[in-house]
């Protein structure tokens, strides 16, 4: 009897234990902790798995064609390669470029504006839009009610059949937490598994020299908000964060991108206006537009010679992180 | 056994009854019936309403200044089709001189990501493209909105300085096991400029000031 008793109780200790636990992030010790409060959305491997299906899944549009996955492509380190402005349902096309999705569980603002104030809100915001999949979160849970596999899906994931708005929301932001990537050449620079050649070295120099006030390592943004200059595209007149707060001084303030996995989320900037990394460091060098909240520390442009710019592009490409661009978990759900 | 059954009884027994808190949406003097036509004097001419929504959240009873007792972390979703009654579990018999609700959703929970309950987005009081909860939400039809249909839109919401549009509101009431707090709308829809303001659907001064003219028009019946 007393065996018996230990020995369940043995049992629920351990179980609650492993059930509190679930699903662990992994990262490197030299990332910060994880803004997003993993408590308040326990991650197993059954959510996850949900939320990669509903990611890659169309029934979330209005008509079932374009999937989280169609702007967010994986290869793309889940940014639109190719497409200045996004397009959704009916080819209808957007008013901004889509951004990579990464390292998002420490990230507190989504959207170029940061309109969004957590990752679970987001999916909401392309879901709901007209030119992006048009679509209420009502008639998904219609949807998915009468769509196999998801009945079963959710209920391995929270253990009841019941399909929430929250479900569905918790389920996304599960498969976007583990979206980490940490693997890059300068990733195994860090972990000392690599070095660096003396042209990337030189470049790490000018790029904390010149970049990692807003592009701080080591994600390579402080996910913060800034005008970097550029002049207004009147065809769109995005005004960026002052859409949100409509504070002047926020006019033209646009997120700061995480510059990790650069080579794979061209084209750049909110409205994609620039297809390359050189034409890029050109605009910081001389394409800068003077105005009254432009980012300090870009008043009087960045100098560069050719040969600091061949550099700096050398450290910047150690940014890239193939495993995680090919990483398998990630893709299409076979 | 039948002793347990007694004490369970007993429990049973002396529990107090809960007190319920009910919503009573008015219109002038007459009971407010979803898409029936009112007279207002203020703008001559008709006035219909097709849906009323608000968050109920942080409610305390309030003795000599001093909190008795306090639901927290609960929000209710009060709709005028669907649910006006809240009720309130107390441990023992109050005596409270004042109720304190607030209309609407408090910052933090505004933050904490996806909630479910009647904080769910399915709920349709929550905006996608812009993330905040709708505070309070009233639809209907006027002649006088020179709009597509003549509707009119309020969906007040907003919870950063300086568009907080959350709003505290004290009653006084005595020791009763049913409240019920009257919501007059066509007061709060005359203190509106309807032929002019009829669309608020984003944080603003304007919806800030809304919130302000519907927090007066709570009262104990």
């Amino acid at each position: 009897m007393k065996f018996k008793i230990t020995l369940i109780s043995l049992i629920l200790f351990v179980s609650a234990i492993t059930i509190k636990k679930g699903f662990q992030l992994k990262y490197p010790d030299y990332f910060p902790k994880p803004t997003y409060d993993l408590k308040k959305n326990i991650l197993t491997k059954e959510t996850i798995a949900l939320g990669r299906t509903l990611f890659y899944d169309p029934i979330l549009s209005k008509n079932n064609t374009i999937s989280c996955a169609s702007c967010h492509s994986s290869f793309n380190a889940f940014a639109h390669t190719d497409h200045s402005l996004s397009h959704g349902i009916d080819d209808l096309i957007g008013t901004r470029n889509a951004p990579a999705l990464m390292n998002l569980a420490w990230q507190k603002l989504f959207m170029w504006d940061g309109a969004i104030n957590h990752l679970d809100m987001q999916a909401l915001a392309p879901i709901n839009h007209p030119k992006e999949m048009g679509e209420s979160i009502n008639h998904i849970i219609d949807k998915l009610n009468k769509t196999a596999p998801y009945p079963t899906l959710f209920k391995k994931a929270f253990r009841d059949t019941i399909i929430t708005g929250e479900k569905i929301l918790k389920a996304l932001s599960q498969f976007q937490l583990c979206l980490i990537s940490a693997e890059s050449k300068y990733d195994q620079v860090k972990k000392n598994k690599k070095q660096f050649s003396d042209q990337e070295n030189r470049g790490y120099i000018l790029f904390k020299k010149n970049c990692n006030f807003c592009h701080t390592e080591p994600l390579f943004s402080n996910f913060t908000f800034a005008n970097n200059g550029l002049a207004i595209d009147t065809t769109l007149n995005d005004f960026g964060r002052w859409q949100v707060t409509k504070k002047s001084e926020d006019s033209l303030m646009f997120k700061i991108p995480s510059l990790r996995n650069l080579s794979y989320t061209y084209p750049y900037m909110h409205d994609g206006r620039f297809n390359t990394i050189n034409q890029v460091i050109n605009h910081y060098i001389k394409g800068i537009k003077q105005s009254a909240n432009l980012a300090p520390e870009l008043k009087k442009g960045i100098l560069l010679s050719s040969n600091e710019k061949t550099d700096l592009i050398a450290f910047l490409i150690t940014l890239n992180d193939s495993a995680f661009v090919f990483n398998r978990n990630f893709a299409y759900p076979k | 056994m039948i002793f347990i059954g007694f004490i369970f009884s007993a429990f049973y027994l002396f529990k107090p009854k809960p007190i319920t808190l009910s919503f009573l949406p008015y219109f002038g003097k007459d009971s407010l019936v979803i898409n029936k036509n009112y007279f207002s004097e203020i703008i001559s001419d008709s006035v219909s309403i097709q849906s009323l929504r608000f968050y109920l959240s942080d409610i305390n009873l309030i003795k000599n200044g001093r909190i008795i007792y306090q639901v927290k972390n609960q929000h209710n979703l009060i709709d005028i089709s669907q649910k006006l009654q809240v009720k309130l579990f107390t441990k023992s018999e109050l005596e409270f001189d004042s109720i304190q609700f607030d209309i609407g959703v408090d910052s933090l929970s505004q933050v904490s990501g996806a909630m479910g309950g009647d904080l769910d987005p399915m709920k349709g009081m929550y905006w996608s493209w812009q993330s905040g909860y709708i505070n309070f939400k009233l639809e209907g039809k006027s002649n006088i909105c020179n709009t597509r249909n003549h509707v009119f839109q309020f969906h007040i919401g907003g919870y950063i300085f300086p568009y907080n549009t959350i709003q505290h509101i004290i009653l006084p009431v005595q020791n009763k096991t049913n409240i019920n707090i009257k919501l007059n709308i066509k007061k709060m829809l005359s203190q509106i400029d309807l032929k002019n303001v009829n669309q608020i659907m984003s944080p603003s001064e304007k919806s800030v000031e809304i919130s302000k003219q519907y927090a007066n028009f709570f009262s104990i019946e």
